[in-house]
């Protein structure tokens, strides 16, 4: 035993070693997290826009039509430009700089007064996403509000009692919640998974480009006579360091997120951190079943680039699970942070507790037996250093 | 005449820019790593993601339902939510409890809640509240249920005052005017549905020829430098001159590539999805030459940084997803943090993507994307400068090499590290004589 812990030493002083010459493995890891979550938080930190360009073309020029601009100018999401002429503003939606726009048409303001029921077209670019979203939702409510105003102003003529109008004008409302994030954030609601998702992302590619760098500089042979033959040593003393690092991260994540952002957290700190532990470790074991299957430095980073990457896409936060393809469903399973995304769901959202996530847990420890699959395979590659190096 | 004899400047820059040409089009079909990178990246992106997305959209959500009031009018509201693409009743339940629990299940995203005296509040002409729970773990699932519960919310509102409305005598076109005295007509001329694929493929088409491009590019240029042989080392065998014949005489290797390349994936890509594709192609295939134009030389500037084969994507993999949201898609460019904004003019996709996107999606034509390509040729004669200047440092670096490892020697010495010592303990004997190579400037 005192053998195997000296042995685990040298390794792990070796490794050391490795980190201090190669400035990549701290670039990659600690730089590159800290700005990610720098880029993501502050690039969202307003939430949801506000103030997004909206086109408004007053071909009526009347007291109603410019009290219509200036009310859609005064919502939180929009801020209106004037046009003159549709084509303009029809070519200006085009080039993306408007998000959507309203057309008030010619003697709109004396249809309304002789009750003809104009028509008010508005348009909306949907290339643009939230910003379409935002400013169809925006528009729409102004034009509800402009027919209510008309028909508040006609049932006061007929003598209606101001309670009872209302009643007439709107006789139900929607009284809308948002669990989990009350107050729409988009950032919020991002954050929570992209930024576990690009720890992930860190994680399997430095742990293989860190095995995998071995084979390609022939040090391998080097390494497993220093852990006296022994690949598990090896391997084990190798990790090491960079599971130091890579959980330290994790945790400073979650700290950073529900502690120093103040993040809405329905669970405890305590089991999040849990959760990204077991996301990191997962992550790690799927790094280094992937250089084992593909003993080729090269290889295997491209194949862990499109692993990581899809990872994020199929967690299921951006689109659902339930929206993709049938056949494409079940895949969702093979990345772990589908499984943290779920974890989560549980313990920020719902703060349902251990009864409720621990499935997802068991998913993701699950994983740590996937390197078992390919490490006889591994250990062949470092003794003999017969694939490909480039 | 003097331009065409055989030792003309001309003639010999041509010569030099052709032979460089001529062996970065060897180095790159020669290497698997890049050529699967170029030809199969740039293609597998896009079709994965097409695959991943389907249609884009979540139809017909789950919805639990908790229906206090148990009236006619309560259950034609929940029918009409039923009836939406949108939403779709799954539960009935009996309590908000047992609603909560099957939303904490993940079994529905939604819940919908009518309180007792809904129908008795619209008897008496009063307001009558309907309560939405949105399950916030997904965008989508909180625009489903606002979308579809909005959609009712107004037909019921017709529905209800129609009735209110003859009651008080009012009918036809009277009633009408009370009822939508201003009629709306919602027009969502390029992505009708807002379908997720349309929007996100636009700009994951042009990222990907950007990214794989500089991936590709990094990679080949990173096992230059590893071997020794970087290209940067070629104005030496040129006595010191042609910088412009290296930048331009590899750009031009990856022109011809990239036209390639760019082809298949704006257009054959589309092609295969049905995906809309509104503009003159001629116009989109300028916008493309532009843009590869502009991605080479970007990518021959901030590849100087890769010193090693693979390590482009361990340092760069992350800059993909944040570069799609400086494109401008998701978040509005009218959102963007001034910082950010600046930031994002360092790439060419910000206009590469929103120029596609106009172009393309949107119908426009060349003078539609009028700004981004003035922006894209101001990058492009930037980023042809800088990638000049990289080669000029680069080949500055290299001839100095040893006495650079003198310095790293110094600077060991000096905090205690012996560099000996630990190129052997890292990789043997092989470690140390690995080092010596590089003393002597043999290896990278």
């Amino acid at each position: 035993m005192k053998r195997f812990f000296k042995t685990l030493g040298l390794v792990v002083l070796r490794e050391l070693k490795i980190i201090r010459i190669r400035p990549i493995f701290l670039l990659a890891s600690v730089v590159v997290l800290a700005f990610n979550a720098f880029f993501y938080t502050t690039f969202l930190r307003d939430g949801l826009p506000h103030d997004m360009p909206i086109g408004v073309v007053d071909m009526d020029h009347s007291s109603t039509s410019r009290n219509f601009a200036s009310q859609l100018d005064a919502t939180q999401l929009g801020r209106v430009i004037h046009y003159d002429d549709h084509r303009v503003a029809q070519s200006d939606m085009q080039r993306g700089r408007i998000m959507g726009y309203v057309v008030i048409p010619e003697h709109f303001n004396a249809e309304v007064q002789a009750q003809h029921r104009p028509t008010l077209p508005f348009y909306i670019n949907s290339l643009y996403f939230v910003g379409g979203a935002l400013a169809y939702k925006d528009i729409m409510q102004m034009t509800i509000l402009t027919g209510g105003a008309v028909e508040r102003q006609i049932l006061r003529m007929k003598g209606t009692n101001e309670r009872e109008i209302m009643g007439r004008i709107q006789p139900i409302v929607l009284d809308q919640h948002q669990i989990g994030n009350t107050t729409t954030n988009y950032g919020i609601y991002l954050n929570n998974v992209l930024l576990p998702g690009v720890l992930e992302m860190i994680v399997i590619l430095l742990i293989i480009y860190a095995v995998g760098q071995e084979l390609k500089y022939g040090t391998s042979k080097h390494l497993l006579k220093m852990a006296r033959g022994s690949m598990e040593t090896a391997m084990f003393g190798k990790l090491l360091p960079y599971m130091v690092i890579f959980l330290a991260l994790g945790l400073s994540l979650v700290f950073f997120l529900y502690h120093w952002m103040h993040y809405p957290l329905s669970g405890s700190i305590w089991n999040m951190c849990v959760g990204i532990t077991a996301l990191v470790l997962a992550s790690a074991a799927v790094a280094l079943l992937i250089i084992s299957m593909v003993p080729t430095l090269r290889l295997a980073i491209s194949v862990g680039a499109i692993y990581s990457i899809l990872g994020i896409t199929m967690a299921g936060f951006t689109l659902p699970v339930d929206g993709m393809p049938e056949l494409i469903r079940p895949l969702a399973a093979i990345f772990p942070l589908r499984h943290y995304y779920l974890f989560y769901v549980q313990e920020g959202i719902y703060g349902a507790g251990f009864a409720a996530w621990w499935p997802y847990l068991v998913y993701l420890l699950l994983f740590l037996f996937l390197p078992a699959l390919g490490f006889r395979r591994l250990r062949h590659a470092y003794e003999y250093l017969d694939y490909p190096r480039n | 005449m003097k331009l065409f004899r055989k030792d003309s400047y001309v003639r010999t820059w041509l010569h030099h820019a052709w032979e460089i040409c001529n062996n970065e089009l060897k180095m790159i079909f020669t290497d698997g790593g890049a050529i699967i990178i170029f030809f199969v990246g740039g293609l597998l992106y896009p079709v994965l993601y097409n695959y991943v997305y389907g249609v884009g959209m979540v139809d017909d959500m789950p919805v639990a339902v908790v229906d206090m009031c148990h009236s006619s009018d309560s259950r034609r509201f929940i029918n009409k939510v039923d009836a939406t693409r949108e939403c779709e009743i799954a539960y009935d339940c009996i309590d908000m409890l047992e609603a909560e629990k099957l939303m904490q299940e993940q079994k529905v995203h939604g819940i919908i809640y009518i309180p007792s005296d809904f129908s008795e509040k619209l008897a008496h002409l009063e307001q009558a509240t309907v309560s939405t729970y949105a399950d916030m773990s997904s965008f989508l699932y909180y625009k489903c249920l606002t979308m579809g519960t909005s959609y009712v919310m107004l037909d019921e509102l017709k529905t209800i005052q129609a009735e209110h409305y003859a009651a008080a005598g009012f009918s036809g076109e009277d009633a009408a005017m009370l009822i939508e005295p201003v009629r709306r007509e919602e027009n969502i001329p390029y992505n009708p549905a807002f379908s997720y694929t349309i929007f996100f493929l636009a700009a994951a088409l042009m990222l990907a020829i950007q990214q794989t491009l500089f991936y590709g590019s990094a990679l080949l240029a990173g096992t230059l430098r590893e071997q020794n042989r970087s290209f940067a080392s070629l104005p030496d065998r040129l006595q010191g001159v042609g910088m412009g014949r290296v930048v331009l005489g590899r750009a031009a290797a990856y022109m011809m590539v990239y036209t390639f390349v760019g082809t298949v994936v704006l257009f054959l890509v589309p092609w295969l999805f049905q995906y809309p594709q509104r503009a003159d192609m001629w116009e989109v295939f300028i916008l493309m030459l532009f843009f590869v134009a502009d991605c080479i030389f970007f990518s021959f500037t901030w590849s100087t940084l890769i010193r090693r084969r693979e390590t482009v994507f361990v340092l760069f993999l992350f800059m993909s997803p944040v570069l799609m949201f400086l494109s401008g898609v998701t978040w509005p460019e009218s959102a963007f943090p001034d910082l950010w904004r600046w930031f994002s003019y360092l790439f060419p996709s910000t206009f590469g993507c929103r120029a596609f996107m106009n172009l393309n999606t949107a119908g426009g034509t060349i003078v539609t994307i009028a700004p981004q390509l003035f922006w894209i040729t101001i990058q492009t004669v930037v980023y042809y400068m800088t990638a000049n200047i990289a080669v000029f440092v680069e080949n500055r670096v290299i001839k100095r090499r040893i006495e650079r490892q003198a310095i790293r020697d110094r600077i060991a010495e000096r905090l205690g590290i012996d560099r000996d010592k630990d190129a052997y303990i890292i990789g043997g004997k092989e470690g140390v004589e690995r080092l010596r190579q590089r003393r002597e400037g043999k290896i990278g």
